[in-house]
């Protein structure tokens, strides 16, 4: 059974990994947004800003309880942030082991049946903003494809939501498909067939969260949805100045990688961080606790 | 179980370092249930729920009380809404990128505790029972159902009137 406590899927959380090294090193890009807070009580100060123990008490038994309730989709939203990330790092598996089949002729087998990594990191990317989209609609209670209602909020990110937003946008979209991301991710999900999808791990995992009947119909809001966000996505990275250059440096320096080979360190990313998972729990916490401060 | 301090791996070896860590990693530590604060709640939410005494009254969906919250460019700022669940709405309000505050309209209407807040309270607002909470929010009960809240880090208790005042309290409590 999965855990129905919210104070304790927060504070699983790592207090320090290479997730958060990550995202410290990312920083840079919304300053000061993000603070890596694990603690449900901090949680708690850091919305409300109350310090009477009555009040912070009153908002976290609300919290635990609105949780609790899955009918509120606080819970789905974060199995979907776990199962963005939770693929065992596949497609950063595949794109490594077909780089290391293609350097140094080792695995080479793996060349016949694994995807080109353009491919896997392209539906990788379309699926985890499609992911960030029904999690985004489970939180705020929105229909599952309030595709538009979602490009539009992208650019009021803050807090959690914010580097999570750089984040993708750094490791799953600039790193991996470079300053044109955009045109390829778009390009390589529309030549994708429904059975590409299919047959993609992560996309099948989440399916069942998506809204649609079909696959073609899920499909078919992936790129919706990429099309639809694309501008505010532009818009991030230009605002932000974000570079692929800039971006690898501070992750370099962040996390002391030697390797400057772009879709390595892209594909290393992808299997050793959960940035989805780690910002999402907190998202969705903040939300809870914003929702309990507002019905006490 | 919160995993401390991981040492930066090597991207090379990742996919078996990783396969490594996996194995390990539940033996890594483990939580002792050591009493918190939340643990009267917790069981609350694990326990089935009761049946109530009095079936329960419907809540207003989330969607129709967004109408009633200040327009979207009031004062220069940005009106965006974060949450409509059953029984409730929520707005954040941001002006140049920075919060300025949170306006929220719940539905109380099976929640005692809630109304109790406002049972003999002296001071009123348009006709509605008014109260400061902790030090960053204020609310009012309109119809002795809906309590509309502004709650900020940065407004005082003034302004946060002043932002209460810009609900149409009179077509909430129409609905």
């Amino acid at each position: 059974m999965s855990e129905i406590l919210i104070q304790n899927v927060l504070q699983e959380l790592p207090e320090s990994s290479l997730t958060t090294r990550l995202l410290s090193a990312l920083d840079y890009i919304v300053p000061g947004e993000w603070e890596n807070i694990t603690s449900f009580e901090a949680m708690i100060k850091s919305v409300t800003g109350e310090d009477d123990q009555a009040i912070v008490q009153q908002v976290g038994e609300r919290a635990i309880a609105l949780y609790a309730d899955a009918s509120n989709g606080y819970q789905r939203a974060v199995q979907i942030f776990r199962l963005i990330d939770d693929t065992g790092g596949l497609a950063g598996a595949v794109s490594l082991a077909n780089k290391v089949g293609s350097s140094f002729e080792l695995m080479s087998f793996l060349d016949r049946v694994t995807p080109k990594a353009d491919t896997t990191q392209a539906i990788d990317a379309g699926v985890k903003l499609v992911g960030e989209l029904a999690a985004f609609c489970y939180c705020n209670g929105l229909p599952g494809d309030s595709v538009g209602d979602f490009a539009e909020s992208l650019l009021t990110y803050g807090k959690e939501d914010a580097i999570r937003l750089a984040a993708y946008l750094a490791c799953d979209c600039l790193l991996p498909l470079g300053p044109d991301f955009l045109a390829k991710l778009t390009e390589q999900l529309s030549a994708r067939t429904t059975d590409a999808f299919r047959e993609h791990s992560r996309f099948s995992k989440i399916a069942s969260y998506l809204p649609g009947g079909d696959i073609e119909e899920k499909r078919s809001l992936i790129l919706r949805n990429v099309e639809s966000a694309g501008s505010s996505l532009q818009q991030f990275v230009d605002g932000k100045g974000m570079t692929r250059e800039s971006v690898l440096q501070r992750i370099q320096q962040g996390l002391e990688i030697a390797d400057d080979k772009l879709d390595y360190v892209a594909a290393g990313l992808d299997i050793t961080t959960s940035y989805f998972e780690h910002t999402g729990i907190q998202t969705v916490c903040r939300r809870l606790v914003s929702r309990a401060y507002g019905e006490i | 179980m919160k995993r401390k301090h991981e040492s930066p791996l090597v991207f090379l070896g990742a996919v078996s370092v990783v396969a490594f860590v996996a194995m390990l990693s539940p033996l890594a530590g483990c939580k002792k249930d050591e009493p918190t604060r939340w643990d009267q709640a917790s069981s609350a939410a694990k326990a089935p729920t009761p049946p109530p005494d009095a079936p329960a009254v419907p809540k207003t969906e989330g969607g129709a009380l967004n109408k009633f919250f200040p327009a979207d460019g009031t004062d220069g700022t940005k009106r965006v809404f974060t949450q409509e669940k059953t029984g409730f709405a929520e707005a954040r309000l941001s002006r140049e990128g920075k919060d300025v505050a949170t306006l929220s309209i719940s539905d109380a209407v099976n929640d005692d505790a809630v109304k109790a807040k406002f049972t003999g309270v002296a001071d009123s607002f348009k006709g509605n029972p008014i109260v400061t909470v902790g030090k960053n929010q204020t609310a009012v009960l309109v119809k002795n159902k809906y309590q509309v809240k502004v709650s900020s880090q940065s407004l005082d208790a003034d302004a946060r009137k002043a932002w209460l005042d810009k609900f149409d309290l009179s077509g909430l409590s129409a609905l």
